[in-house]
Order: structure tokens, then sequence, then C-alpha cells
């Protein structure tokens, strides 16, 4: 069966198409609500987010493989996304994603078996400052190190 | 694609003053002065994209190097195309484009026909310092009905994704991914399947984009090239005909390998249809070379000379009331303007023939872009020379006919064998022009093998009215000869007017002529 959107989320989308000139246009915001809706955005859902924006399926795909917020495959319940450019890894990213490998039993770009976590490593976050840097869905968490990450994964249910 | 004509500046490329047009592009302006700025996304059927960074230039003023395709020309203006700072930078984007590149050159269906060869040729020339490994993927993926896509070859300059976007508007091509893993694909279960997917391989600058029509048939540098006008219907569009002019290593089937489409950009722009890039085979199966005698009295004839000759006296013979009404016609809308014209002036005027009929193929579809409704290329031409097309009618045909001249092998399309034979039996004089040899030949005394457009000199008028000259892009087969020829020697021997036929030898003096008598032929593009 292909996916439909609920009545709530049909609304919401209504009134975000609304503030724009093209339909078109409103498609980033469109896309997060999907992804926030089935989890993931695969070719069904892209089908879907064409129809309702007038598109072809082929433009949502561009951008649904271009931004690495979209993810094509379900992911866990909380999606762990590690910054791996400069300044974090010059002050240990690569060790602290080692670290969630071993600790989570999963390499980068896999959930665990209970759906409960995603870990990616993605380019820059914007969060320089406080390098190593990381993302818990829409939460940033700074100046990581094993002993922080224990704390905040143990406290996530 | 009418551009407002606006004023001129003066500006200077490599320190020669050069007048460009105000608005332009630096490239355009460049290229208009005869200055050739290397490029790859850039096709001006679109705007720029600046995505391949190869017309790079120095531009005094400007503290970076500046994109030629998008820069906007300014009164004084100093560009260089060659400084050190440009051969440098041209230097470095070809090394990055050609870092992903799988160098597969020896088998790939561009090589001799690819910018990226050609510029690296002339502006690369480096060392390659590109030790990683490179990223594997697809090279074989079918795109659409005769396209296949190399993903590994792709330079990602969008020019297919552009033209799918912007001519087609059918959006069957993406960029997915970013980055280093950018790749242009299709949507699963979809493809490419308009009429026009085969501009797709000729625009990309690279081998990203091959022909499976063209792919592993030859090298492109056997190839030759003549202009040409595609005769499969009314839009006439401009071609390049690509042919095999004789050596090769290998056997060959064909002399025709490929068309491509001649920019016009009042006829057809920089595009064909797939009809016409495909459906050439018509050039090379089934010619006829030979003339072939079935039945002829008196004696021998073997040359055309003697044919016309014998023609000649028969109809000299008739009366003017058996010409008249004893004489029928059938043409058909492939012959030129000048052949109509003299068929016109010989039969219709001159001898007052009543029976003159059209043989066409039946009218297919338009698609609403180029390809017209009307499967022949001067349909026009024949109304505006004063011709009433007419279908052949069979039994009115036959009536009383004592002498039947016909072009072109389409009457066998429009009638079954039987009853075109037992309508032809009734006529007592056959003869027959056609390119190819059929069954229909052995229903006519002589036929007679004629050139095709693309073997012979003249004009023909589009379905707009826009007449267009041709030149001969290949040569015709055996004894063939172009059908104003056979005309001009016809009406020669039928002796009226015989002062025209020598004075007026060429199509260049009959269209000439044409324009003198009838003021729409005045004007003629080429």
């Amino acid at each position: 069966m292909s996916p439909e959107f609920s009545e709530k989320t049909k609304k919401k989308i209504e009134e975000i198409v609304a503030r724009y000139p093209q339909k078109e246009a409103a498609i980033l915001p469109v896309l997060h609500i999907t992804q926030q809706e089935f989890g993931s955005i695969s070719a069904e859902e892209e089908k879907l987010v064409a129809r309702i924006l007038g598109i072809k399926p082929i433009r949502v795909r561009e951008l649904v493989t271009f931004y690495t917020m979209f993810s094509r495959k379900s992911l866990g319940k909380y999606h762990i996304q590690v910054c791996s450019n400069l300044s974090c890894s010059l002050l240990g990213a690569g060790n602290f994603v080692d670290y969630l490998v071993e600790k989570l039993g999963i390499e980068p770009g896999e959930t665990t078996p209970d759906k409960k976590f995603t870990l990616s490593t993605v380019e820059c976050l914007g969060a320089c400052e406080r390098a190593p840097c990381m993302m818990i869905n829409f939460n940033y968490y700074g100046d990581m190190n094993p002993k922080k990450v224990d704390e905040i994964l143990d406290g996530l249910k | 694609m009418q551009e407002r004509a606006n004023e001129m500046i003066k500006i200077f490329i490599d320190e020669k003053p050069v007048d460009a047009e105000e608005g332009t592009t630096v490239l355009k302006a460049a290229e208009r002065a005869g200055i050739h700025i290397p490029h790859l996304c850039y096709h001006p059927a679109f705007p720029p994209e600046g995505s391949c960074r190869m017309c790079l230039v120095e531009i005094e003023g400007f503290p970076k190097l500046e994109l030629s395709c998008s820069t906007v020309v300014k009164e004084e203006m100093k560009i260089s195309t060659k400084s050190e700072r440009v051969v440098e930078a041209r230097k470095a984007v070809l090394e990055f484009l050609l870092a992903e590149h799988p160098l597969d050159c020896p088998i790939c269906d561009k090589a001799g026909d690819c910018k990226l060869q050609d510029y690296y040729y002339e502006y690369g020339l480096f060392e390659s310092q590109f030790k990683e490994t490179k990223e594997k993927r697809e090279k074989k993926l079918k795109i659409g009905k005769s396209l296949i896509l190399d993903q590994e070859r792709c330079i990602l300059c969008t020019r297919c994704v552009r033209f799918l976007k912007e001519v087609t508007k059918t959006q069957d091509l993406g960029v997915f991914h970013r980055g280093v893993h950018s790749s242009v694909n299709i949507y699963e279960g979809t493809s490419v399947e308009n009429n026009y997917s085969g501009n797709l391989a000729e625009i990309c600058p690279v081998g990203a984009i091959t022909d499976e029509d063209f792919r592993f048939q030859t090298r492109s540098w056997f190839l030759k090239e003549g202009e040409s006008i595609c005769p499969l219907c009314s839009r006439g569009c401009n071609i390049l005909i690509e042919y095999h002019p004789g050596f090769s290593r290998f056997e060959l089937p064909n002399r025709v390998y490929r068309i491509k489409a001649r920019e016009n950009p009042e006829v057809n722009g920089f595009w064909i249809c797939d009809r016409g890039r495909y459906g050439y085979s018509y050039l090379d199966e089934g010619r006829a070379d030979k003339i072939i005698l079935n039945k002829i009295e008196g004696e021998n004839v073997l040359t055309w000379e003697n044919i016309s000759e014998y023609l000649g006296e028969k109809i000299n013979s008739m009366s003017s009331a058996k010409k008249t009404s004893g004489i029928a016609l059938i043409l058909h809308t492939w012959l030129s303007n000048e052949e109509l014209f003299l068929l016109h002036k010989i039969f219709k005027k001159d001898l007052k023939v009543e029976k003159i009929f059209f043989a066409d193929l039946p009218e297919g579809e338009a698609d609403g872009f180029l390809l017209t409704s009307e499967p022949s290329p001067n349909r026009r031409g024949a109304q505006e020379i004063g011709f009433d097309i007419k279908a052949v009618d069979l039994s009115t045909l036959a009536d009383g006919t004592d002498f039947l001249l016909a072009f072109g092998p389409f009457l066998s399309g429009l009638f079954s064998p039987k009853y075109l034979k037992g309508a032809l039996s009734k006529i007592k004089r056959k003869v027959l022009f056609s390119s190819y040899s059929h069954e229909l030949n052995s229903l006519f005394d002589v036929v007679i093998p004629v050139a095709l457009i693309a073997e012979k000199e003249g004009s023909l008028t589009n379905v707009e009215g826009i007449v267009q000259g041709f030149q001969p892009a290949l040569e015709p087969p055996g004894e063939s000869l172009p059908e104003w020829k056979v005309l001009c020697d016809l009406g020669k021997e039928l002796g009226m007017d015989s002062k025209f036929y020598s004075e007026f030898p060429s199509p260049e003096t009959i269209l000439s002529e044409m324009g003198e008598k009838i003021p729409f032929f005045k004007k003629k593009n080429d």
C-alpha cells in the first residue's frame, strides 16, 4: 500500500506550501515532515511528496540523496550523527566513533537490532567550537568524550 | 531565439580590440571574434551553468579568474584567454575532471570526438598525481531506447539533465547524491523515451552517454561528414550525414553510420528528432543502382541518353490532344523545388497533361515540436509551384492512358500488388524513376535509378515556407541520376523551349529562374 500522510500532517503541509510562490519551493520543509512521519524517505514516500508538490519523483530523489539529513533507510529511534570533519577529527572524533562502534556493536550507517540507535558519520555540523561534536536527533552535544557519551546514551529510553 | 539588437561595445580579448554586443557574455563575444575558449558544460541552447570551470579567463581588475560563460562584457573590459594564470587553471581543472575519469578511451565510442580528450591534448598534458582508488560506478546503464550511460566517464556538466528539463520538459534524468558520489541517473522504472532522446548522446561532451545505434559500429575518425536536409518530414531539419568514405580495415555493410543535428536557429535550433536521427537506413537499404529494362521495343537501349531519346521520340509522335489525355504522371513530394518546377513546366504547362497524381507515404502524427505530420519534405514546395496534390486514383489513371511516367517507390504501399498490376497492365508504356529495387519495378518497362536528397543538389520548401538549399553529401550509387538532370534531358528531347534546358543546366540556375516566375521562390535560405 502506498503511504499517506495523516490528516494533521496534510494540514501542516498545506500551510507550508501556501507560504511559497511555487509549490516546489516547499520541498525541504515537506521532506523534513515526511522523514518525521515515516522515519525514512524511500521511493514510496518520494512519490508521495512528488504528487503533493506536483513535481517529478526524480526531483525529490535529487534532494533526498543530496542532503544527509534525509535518510532513505529506516532509522532507529535515536539517530546519532558524529562529525567527521577537520576540527572534530583533530580533537579525536575518530577515536570517539570507534568507541561508539564498540559500545553499540554497529558500524556507521547501521542500526541496532532493537531499532533504538542508528550511527552515522556526517560532514561538518557547524559546531567546531565544541569539537568533537555530535547530534542525537535534533539535539547538539559538544566536547564529547567516552564518559560523557555513556551518560547521555544511558539517559535515553 | 530572436535577441534584441543591442548596442556594440568595445572590449579587448588577448589585447585584440573586439566589438561585442552589449549584454552578451565573454565566451559568446570571443566566439564571435573567432577566439575559442574551451568549455564543456556551456551549450548555446541553455543558460550558463558554470559547473565545469573550463572556460575560466583572466579579466583586468578582477582578483580571481572569471567564468567566461556567465560573465557579461563591459565597455573596455580587458580579457586574457591565454595568460599564465589561465593556462595553469585550465590544467588544474582538467586534472580534477580526469581524476575520477576512467581513461578508457581505447574502448570509448566518443574517442576522437570527445571534448575532454581534445582539451587534455591541447591544454592538459600534465602528469597525473592521482594515486587514490577511483570511485566505482555504473558503466553500462541503459537509460533509454538507444542510450547507454557510463557514470564513470561523466563529468557532471548536466547538459543532458538540462536538455530534458528545458527542451523536452520530461525531466527523465537527475543528479543524485553529492560531492564525489554525485552521479547522473534515471528514476527506477522510468527511462528516456521521448522522440528527441538521441540528442543526449550528441550533446554529451564526453563518452558518458553513447548511442546504442552507433556504439562499437566504427571509429569516429573513419567517418566523413556531409551537410544535408532531413527528408523524413516537412520540417526540413538541417543535418550532418556521417558516412564511411571507403577505406576501412573492416567489412562494411553500409555507407552511413550516423545522422547528427546541424544548427539552424530558424528551422530546428540545435536538435533533430529520433525519427530523423535513426531512420537513415533508407539511404543504403534496398537501393537500385542499375537501369532495369523489362520490356522495351526497338533496339537495345542501355544508357539514360538512349532511353531519354527513346522516350522523347515516343512522346513527340503523339498528337497534342493525345498528349493531354494519354500521358499520366505519378509524382511525390520528396522531389526538390527545381524538379517539381521542371515537371510542372514540361508536363502541366507545355504538354497540358491532365492526369497528375501524387503518391506519398500516408500522413503520420506530429509530435508538437519538430516532427510534422507530413512524412515528406516538399509538399509545400509542390503547392507553391502550382500543383494540385491529388492522391492516385488507379481507374482514372489507367483510363485511356498510353504513357505513364511514375516517380518514387511509394505507389506500392498504397495499393495491393494485384490491383496495381491489373491497373498498370492497361497502360502501354510505363517508366519508373525510383531509388529502390522493389517488386513494383517489375510492373514497368524501364526503371531508372535516381538519387536521393542526400545525393543531389537542389532546394526544398519546408512546412513553414522556408526554402532551403542543399548540396550532395554522398555519391549517388551506380547509375543513379538526380531527377533534375533526367528532367532537363527529357525537356530537351521534347523540343519545347530547348534553349531553357541548355541555358539552365543546374538546380541553382533553375531556382533563380523560378524566382523570376514565382515570387515565392525569390528568397532562399542556405
